[in-house]
């Protein structure tokens, strides 16, 4: 498809000589001025191309089971040739529209390539598209010099495959209304009678020659809106009739693939069909093609469709409006599932192709359609056509399976599986450079990802060759880099972004697809590589750099514990703060994490005080692999990622690789702790927890959290960040001003705890910043119990600083109102059992406790995760939620919201200065490209 | 033509006019890149509702959302806010946001020329047929 396009595109290329130009456009408002201008004529043909429809799911899964699923909104796309011939008329003597006098007189023919979003019937309506026609209208060029209608040189004929290639998919599209039915070959005999439905025939007018240029010989390589003379757009006008044929369709019991595999060869024409004749046109069509089939001795299924009927179509489901509207014209029929499906198999390749792109498209978003391949056993069959040596055909067959691929119904995932689709399409993709059939195949790779137990089988068949065929060299990463060359740029393909998305999914499949995605030769270092591009060129919003982040996220999730050699460098004796609180339950998981910090006061910041005149470790040999996600240097890039990209979920990932790398307890997570702050990242983190997205207030204000552990932090954080962490807090008159999600709410309670722990001084400024107040209402009024409990803990944690009783009683606050709330929090525990801090439920905490805390500490937020204890990896469920609650206030919070988008316009004055945004997680980001 | 219902704006396929300039911008390098000097916002991908300089809120075409001042765009006339109909011939009103992106920016083009729209291009016209 792209190839023959592209042609018509650099021919739309050299015709850019003229000035005033229309297009199409819903610039609607000013056409009553245009008449006088320019007079214009187009013609426009509309062709599905079934292979863009892009479905992906991604979801990242943590270990415990619970998942997040980000699916994005599936686009279909319609390619669109727009012939269109604008002849200009001199201008008035005003000449005003003449902004660039040249305007060049005469007439020109610009041909664009365009696609077309599906939106809306009037879209969709091209899509329609039937097998039969595109072999139609392949056969129509060759039909003129072929009469003889021998098989061989119809199939061998040079360009037959660029040619249905070129029409882009089954286009039924456009010009292809049939005008020439009964033309021809002798071997059609119209007196057959079962081949006749006279309920039909006043609806087949007159019977019209070709019009397409008989017997001129076709250069097969011209373009072709030139070649098939499109109507205009008549797709909507395309009455092909419905319910008529319901009556007469009857579904054969015996028809079945094999069934019509066997009656290949065999001339079936004769067989009694109700209902069925060859004046619907569709057949007629059909008998046109069959004649060089059988002159050659060939019966194709493919000319046999007519056997089912649209009906049966009709019953698979709910069709999209536009296949109605299409159907609405009785001269064609398609053909219906088990015959598409038959026609897999089908001897002419052509065939094959053809049907499976007719499969990819009935497939677009109808999961009945999936559900009823998959039984009719088709799956396999296009698993099969993988490795078929024509392009077209694999080509299709992959196309296929991507939508087939798509949805919540993993059974059909599981049915590509079973068949071994997952090898044969790694098999493929190291075969093919076709880039298109590898967007297909790492986007069914994709799709597939998102299923839990399909993660591990991706990772076994096809790691390594995803990292070595598109991750590597589309990233730009050379691992024996050129000296003369510059360092290249990632590129931002399709496959890199497909491929990057199954990485990412299969990257939260749990310790062992860490240890084997970290393991993996080049892709840690290509992943950075292709980031650090992203930052060079500004370019941190799309879905591809979003990809990269999440898996560096998650691969450094549990990385102190995880690599190989990772006791080397633990610090402190991890065991000793495990024996010091009752009610750690994570100790089981977590042990070694727990007890790093304990002593996070003067020791730990001794320690951290000292690595700012300590140089990192000395190394004999530049870190690579895996060693990469937990290098120092690493912290800038997150940075710059965290300051300059504006989608959410790449800002949520690299908060929470951050949050994930400043966790540990090992030497590492003091080094990135450290280098955070010295990098001047504490800003930046602060000032992201104004941003308007709850996930990612989440995972900075934990990443805070963790941040804290090292005491020079934690006295920063304290001093510049109380202020923002008390204003995520809901206020008595609502919930908070961005009616932040429960789970964040509580993390950034968890956080301010975590501040004021071991420090007075911290603690005043909680209480400078008016946050008594609000943790006051939350501990004696939130529906939330485990808000509720995070609030009383912080409390009780002020009012055991015994310097700040006088300044708290002064504004009025007594003993009662810090104390209270340890009642209700313990009536509670069942909701917060998952973690053991949540437990620690005590009166009024004093110092002598840190050490239960402090071992707890570098977990991040226990509230927030599952039983795994902490890390960023994505929930599912959560992010459900979240966009539930979120949508809810949309409604309510208007007004807050869009002040809040103001504030962080004005603060984040190097984001755009055109911000597009009222920037809800929901909504796509409306991305902002320099160029 | 005349406005479409709303939710489709236009009709695929139909002509639909507007009033354009031409705009020849010469890349300027910046050292490895050629940049343009401006931003674009938009594409079919793009929410059309956050885009605060389409008249039609439906709208999904590509948008200059910034200038450079004294940059190549600048100097070649090219304002926010322009709609940019086609780059070197090659439709725009029906493209991703990558898309526009990378036609924008291919290396080996050293000049691209584009065809945009603008409110008050538009305006300007309406008046002097109008009078």
């Amino acid at each position: 498809m792209p190839a023959e396009l592209k042609q018509m595109k650099d021919l739309a290329c050299t015709s850019d000589s003229h000035v005033h130009e229309q297009s199409p456009s819903n610039q609607t408002s000013i056409a009553m001025m245009q008449e006088p201008q320019e007079m214009v004529e187009e013609t426009v043909t509309v062709e599905e191309d079934p292979g863009t429809p892009t479905s992906h799911v991604s979801i990242v899964t943590s270990e415990d089971g619970t998942t997040r699923r980000t699916e994005t909104k599936v686009t279909k796309m319609v390619k669109t040739v727009t012939t269109r011939t604008v002849r200009q008329v001199p201008l008035g003597p005003d000449g005003l529209p003449a902004m660039d006098g040249s305007s060049p007189m005469g007439s020109y023919t610009d041909s664009i390539d365009r696609r077309y979003l599906k939106n809306g019937e009037r879209f969709i309506t091209p899509q329609a598209s039937s097998t039969l026609t595109r072999s139609y209208n392949s056969y129509n060029e060759s039909y003129p010099e072929s009469h003889e209608g021998q098989y061989r040189p119809y199939i061998g004929h040079d360009g037959y495959g660029d040619l249905s290639d070129s029409y882009g998919s089954l286009s039924r599209g456009v010009g292809y209304r049939p005008r020439y039915a009964y033309v021809p070959g002798g071997t059609y005999r119209p007196d057959d009678g079962s081949f006749t439905l006279p309920s039909r025939r006043e609806n087949y007018g007159p019977v019209a020659q070709p019009q397409v240029p008989v017997g001129s010989s076709v250069d097969l390589n011209r373009s072709q809106p030139e070649r098939f003379q499109p109507e205009p757009y008549g797709l909507e006008d395309d009455n092909r009739s419905l319910g008529v044929d319901d009556e007469g369709y009857e579904l054969d019991p015996d028809y079945s693939t094999v069934n019509r595999r066997t009656s290949a060869g065999v001339p079936e024409r004769g067989r009694p069909h109700k209902g069925r004749g060859y004046d619907d046109p569709i057949e007629t069509e059909m008998v046109e093609e069959r004649i060089p089939y059988l002159h050659g001795g060939y019966a194709a299924p493919l000319a046999q469709p007519e056997r089912g009927s649209m009906a049966s179509i009709d019953r698979l489901g709910k069709r999209s409006p536009s296949i109605d509207s299409i159907r609405k014209d009785p001269r064609w029929r398609d053909p219906d599932l088990p015959e598409v499906i038959a026609m897999l198999s089908h001897p002419i390749d052509p065939v094959k192709s053809n049907a499976a792109a007719y499969l990819q498209h009935l497939c677009y978003e109808n999961d009945k359609i999936k559900k009823d391949v998959r039984h009719l056993k088709g799956i396999p069959i296009l698993v099969g056509l993988l490795d078929h040596p024509k392009p077209e055909v694999h080509r299709k067959a992959c196309g296929a399976l991507r939508n087939i691929s798509y949805g919540k119904d993993n059974e059909n995932k599981v049915a590509i599986k079973n068949c071994d689709g997952i090898p044969a399409l790694i098999r493929l993709l190291r075969k093919t450079n076709d880039m298109e059939v590898r967007e297909l195949i790492t986007g069914t790779l994709w799709n597939l990802s998102s299923y839990e137990p399909l993660k591990m089988v991706i990772i076994n068949h096809g790691l390594q060759t995803l990292t070595n065929e598109v991750i590597i060299p589309h990233s730009g990463w050379e691992s024996e880099p050129n000296e003369d060359s510059k360092p290249r740029d990632a590129e931002w393909t399709t496959v890199f972004k497909n491929t990057s998305g199954c990485l990412r999914n299969v990257s939260s499949d749990g310790a062992e697809a860490r240890r084997r995605l970290r393991e993996c030769d080049g892709l840690v270092d290509a992943l950075l590589h292709a980031l650090q591009s992203a930052v060079g060129k500004k370019d941190t919003d799309n879905k591809s750099v979003e990809n990269c982040v999440c898996i560096m996220r998650n691969l450094s999730y549990h990385v102190h514990k995880e690599v190989p050699g990772a006791d080397k460098y633990q610090e402190l004796d991890a065991g000793q703060t495990t024996g010091t609180g009752g009610s750690q339950k994570k100790k089981k998981d977590d042990a070694g994490c727990f007890g790093g910090k304990k002593a996070k006061g003067k020791k730990n910041g001794d320690l951290d005080r000292n690595f700012d005149t300590l140089d990192l470790p000395k190394r004999s040999e530049a870190a690579k692999g895996f060693e990469l996600l937990y290098q120092p240097d690493v912290v800038r890039l997150y940075l710059s990622i965290l300051t300059e990209s504006q989608n959410f979920n790449t800002l949520e990932a690299a908060a929470g690789a951050l949050q994930n790398l400043s966790a540990g307890n090992w030497t590492w997570s003091t080094y990135i702790r450290a280098t955070v702050r010295k990098e001047r990242g504490l800003p930046v983190l602060v000032e992201l927890l104004q941003s308007d997205s709850d996930k990612v207030v989440r995972a900075v204000s934990i990443a805070l959290r963790n941040l804290s552990m090292d005491r020079r932090n934690k006295d920063l954080i304290g001093s510049y960040a109380m202020g923002e962490l008390v204003r995520n807090l809901p206020s008595r008159q609502q919930r908070s001003a961005k009616n932040l999600e429960e789970d964040t709410v509580v993390a950034v309670l968890n956080t301010i705890h975590e501040i004021i722990t071991d420090s007075s001084e911290n603690a005043r400024s909680l209480i400078q910043t008016q946050g008594i107040q609000k943790l006051v209402a939350i501990s004696k009024s939130s529906q939330s119990p485990r808000e509720t409990k995070a609030a009383s803990h912080i409390l009780q944690m002020i009012w055991s600083y015994k310097e700040l009783r006088n300044a708290l009683q002064k504004d009025g606050w007594n003993k009662s109102h810090f104390q209270s709330v340890s009642a209700a929090p313990k009536g509670s525990k069942g909701t917060a059992g998952r973690s053991g801090y949540d437990d620690s439920t005590l009166p009024l905490v004093d110092k002598s406790q840190d050490n239960e805390k402090s071992g707890s500490r570098d977990m991040i937020p226990m509230d927030e995760l599952g039983p795994d204890g902490y890390s960023t990896i994505d929930h599912r469920d959560k992010e459900r939620k979240y966009k539930t609650i979120d949508n809810i206030g949309d409604a309510s919070e208007k007004e807050p919201l869009k002040n809040d988008t103001n504030r962080k316009n004005i603060n984040r004055s190097n984001r755009a200065s055109v911000n597009l945004v009222d920037a809800r997680d929901i909504k796509p980001q409306p991305v902002d490209s320099w160029v | 033509a005349g406005t479409g219902g709303a939710g489709t704006a236009f009709v695929p396929g139909q002509p639909v006019t507007a009033v354009v300039q031409r705009i020849e911008i010469h890349k300027l390098r910046q050292g490895d890149n050629l940049i343009l000097g401006f931003s674009i916002g938009g594409g079919i991908d793009q929410d059309p509702t956050q885009n605060p300089f389409s008249e039609d809120k439906t709208d999904k075409g590509i948008y200059v959302t910034r200038v450079t001042q004294g940059g190549p765009a600048e100097v070649a006339g090219l304002q926010i806010g322009d709609k940019i109909m086609q780059v070197n011939g090659w439709d725009m009103t029906m493209v991703t946001h990558d898309q526009a992106r990378k036609r924008l920016t291919k290396r080996n083009e050293e000049v691209v020329r584009l065809l945009v729209t603008r409110q008050s291009l538009q305006k300007a016209v309406q008046q002097s047929m109008m009078s």
